[in-house]
């Protein structure tokens, strides 16, 4: 599928989700269309991170559907993860490997050959220096580290881009580079799911937020105008209905 | 490139650029080709020494004056085992069992001077051959190079960002798999360089030798899918090396060590004391041939002069003694027969019930199909005193039929001046006794011998293999 492709590319409608007892995602509905940002907001046990293992095909739900780019991860895991570009709030690359060397890998393990130079592109557009390309990931910080991934990101055109708490641990340039990038991908097509609980990060490139509760969304807002949020707003909203619970 | 071909390529690349890896690896490698030389050197250093003691103890046999047979039994003869080019490889229990014999009437002797006899206790950790290194420490050095091979990918959230990205968690441990399996076809590399040296000595058989091959690639296969499932099923690295290192020491020391004990509790032999009284005991009852009086004797002379129509053991044609030696060694061998085949039977189930540990321990299984194939195992040591004791029997009966024919009941028994020179025949006898010629098992016994093993270790493969998939849907769904 192509990236510049339209269309709803991720849908969770009505889904419950437990483990053993616990139910985590109860009647869980949000949609992400292509060229989209989507930033899920949530405290602690939300549900956040098990609605990425939903998408990602490694937790099941008890009910309700889960479509990835028309896949359902559950039934069909292989097919949905060949649409999403994940990117976990712990980047995990190959310590041993140099930046151009962990994006061959993971790219030729995705299925994809990109040339030397469309490696080259890619950590150029993320703003990774130069010095980096060739030097093992022992000595990366975690802001470059996330370069690496959204170069790779890039790179496997993929109509599905998943973020974990992407700002996390980032420095506020380290987050306008990354928000940037985010964009640049959205733009080309892609339909971002961001998962953080970082509010000004998320007001500052989603097009959408919502707010998940217990396993739900309670609230909704979407970006209007030039000043896209009323953050005072949002940050009510959120610690309202959020940090409250 | 296939996935799995990518995750083997990106495991090798790992190990290479791991200096501490890189150096186990050399030094294993090493290792390998030092046992094989030194083993080689030194089993060849045991046949020129065993063939030179057999060659001068047939000399001094065949170089014996004219003498009476009766004291040239008594004489005997040293005989040795000759050892096959296999056990270069393996040398099994011959350390342990002897390989020299000495023959001589009346008696059955044990074989005598095995290495462990003749060396520090050292040798009973065991020697530095291309099995004991295959055996042992290869077996470490993949459980060192393995251990983290999936715990890694676990613990550092690659495992999860592989399975993100759509490869398959099957793929993952088989490219891992591979990865060792390559490692492992490497660091039996050199003990297959020693096999080619050996293939180029005399004797070697190609059947048996293929069954080495395959035992070795099989045992070193099993260890790498035991090292990859308890990487695979581990979180964490660490715990896999601990659990791996527990499970080697286990499988490959101690269950070894402790089956013989187990095999030797649930079936005794007698010491080699009560078998000496018992034997002596046994002798008493079988009659006294000095006794004029003893029952069976005295039947065995009416039986003798019966069937030569005379009255008195002086008109027989032929000397008495020397039949009367004739049957003393029938009757005695027969006995030595009877224990020496107890004394194996009980051998033999202390050997089946050590082989049945191989169920426990792969490690038991390869030494049963290693030595089986080598030769060196109980039962090649049993054809060498089974040969030994046949050739003997032969030997002393023949110095028996000797006096029997070639010296007369009268000079026999004759005390005068003269009486000595006349009991005495031409050593051109001795000349005709054939040399000893151990006759080692063929190439298709060898090979039947060591199925067993072989099939074990089989077993162990295939259901180490199988328990693969369980483990690898497990982590399908690995959520961390």
């Amino acid at each position: 599928m192509s990236l510049t492709a339209t269309g709803q590319r991720i849908l969770l409608s009505d889904v419950n989700l437990s483990y053993g007892n616990h139910p985590v995602l109860r009647g869980l509905s949000l949609h992400v269309d292509a060229g989209e940002i989507y930033a899920l907001l949530g405290g602690n046990g939300a549900g956040k991170s098990t609605t990425m293992s939903a998408l990602l095909g490694f937790a099941r739900p008890d009910s309700g559907t889960v479509l990835v780019a028309g896949h359902d991860p559950a039934a069909a895991p292989d097919k949905a993860r060949e649409q999403i570009a994940y990117v976990p709030e712990n980047v995990a690359l190959y310590e041993h490997l140099t930046a151009r060397e962990n994006a061959a890998y993971l790219l030729a393990l995705a299925g994809r050959q990109p040339t030397g130079d469309a490696i080259d592109g890619a950590f150029e557009a993320t703003g990774l220096q130069n010095a980096a390309w060739d030097k093992r990931l022992g000595g990366f910080s975690k802001g470059m580290r996330q370069k690496v991934a959204i170069a790779i990101a890039l790179l496997r055109e993929v109509p599905v881009l998943l973020l974990d708490e992407p700002s996390s641990g980032l420095d506020p340039r380290a987050t306008a580079d990354f928000n940037r990038l985010v964009h640049d991908v959205a733009r080309k097509g892609a339909a971002v799911l961001m998962v953080t609980h970082d509010l000004l990060s998320a007001a500052d490139i989603a097009d959408r937020i919502g707010f998940l509760e217990s396993g739900r969304i309670v609230d909704e807002a979407s970006a209007q105008g030039e000043e896209r949020f009323d953050v005072r707003e949002l940050h009510r909203k959120f610690a309202r209905e959020v940090v409250a619970a | 490139m296939s996935a799995v071909s990518l995750i083997a390529r990106d495991e090798l690349r790992l190990m290479r650029r791991n200096r501490v890896a890189v150096i186990a690896f050399a030094l294993l490698v090493l290792l390998t080709l030092a046992a094989a030389l030194i083993s080689w050197s030194h089993q060849r250093s045991i046949a020129e020494t065993r063939a030179r003691f057999q060659a001068q103890a047939s000399e001094a046999f065949e170089a014996q004056p004219d003498r009476h047979p009766h004291r040239m039994v008594h004489y005997g003869n040293f005989i040795f085992r000759p050892l096959g080019p296999l056990a270069a490889f393996d040398p099994g229990v011959d350390a342990f069992t002897g390989n020299s014999m000495f023959l001589e009437g009346h008696r059955q002797n044990s074989a005598n001077f095995g290495d462990v006899r003749q060396s520090s206790l050292l040798v009973r950790f065991g020697q530095l051959t291309p099995a004991f290194v295959l055996q042992v420490i290869a077996p470490l050095l993949l459980i060192f190079l393995g251990y983290g091979a999936v715990a890694r990918e676990r613990e550092r959230g690659t495992l999860r960002q592989m399975l993100a990205q759509g490869v398959s968690a099957r793929a993952l441990i088989l490219g891992k798999l591979l990865a060792l399996a390559l490692v492992a076809a490497l660091v039996g590399q050199p003990a297959m360089i020693a096999f080619l040296l050996i293939a180029g000595q005399p004797g070697a058989l190609a059947g048996p030798m293929l069954v080495i091959a395959l035992g070795y690639a099989a045992y070193l296969a099993l260890w790498a899918i035991i090292t990859i499932l308890v990487s695979a099923l581990v979180r964490r690295g660490r715990d896999a090396l601990l659990a791996l290192l527990a499970l080697w020491a286990v499988l490959v020391i101690l269950v070894p060590r402790v089956a013989p004990d187990v095999a030797s509790q649930a079936h005794a032999l007698p010491t080699r004391l009560e078998t000496d009284i018992a034997i002596a005991h046994d002798l008493h009852k079988l009659g006294d041939s000095h006794n004029p009086n003893d029952p069976f004797f005295t039947a065995f002379k009416e039986r003798t002069l019966r069937q030569y129509g005379v009255t008195r053991i002086e008109d027989l044609p032929v000397n008495y003694k020397g039949l009367l030696a004739v049957e003393g060694e029938k009757l005695t061998s027969r006995l030595f027969d009877d224990y020496a085949n107890r004394s194996f039977a009980v051998q033999r189930a202390q050997s089946g019930l050590n082989d049945g540990f191989g169920v426990v321990s792969p490690a038991i299984a390869l030494r049963r199909l290693s030595m089986a194939a080598a030769g060196t195992d109980l039962e090649g040591h049993r054809r060498f005193l089974t040969q030994a004791e046949a050739y003997r029997y032969d030997m002393v009966q023949r110095l028996n039929r000797l006096q029997a024919d070639a010296v007369s009941y009268a000079n026999d028994t004759a005390s005068d001046a003269g009486a000595d020179q006349r009991k005495r025949i031409s050593a051109g006898h001795w000349h005709e006794i054939p040399p000893f010629r151990f006759k080692s098992a063929d190439a298709a016994d060898l090979v039947k011998a060591s199925v067993p093993g072989l099939g074990l270790l089989l077993g162990w493969l295939i259901l180490a293999g199988l328990a693969l998939l369980p483990v690898a849907r497990h982590l399908q769904k690995a959520r961390s």
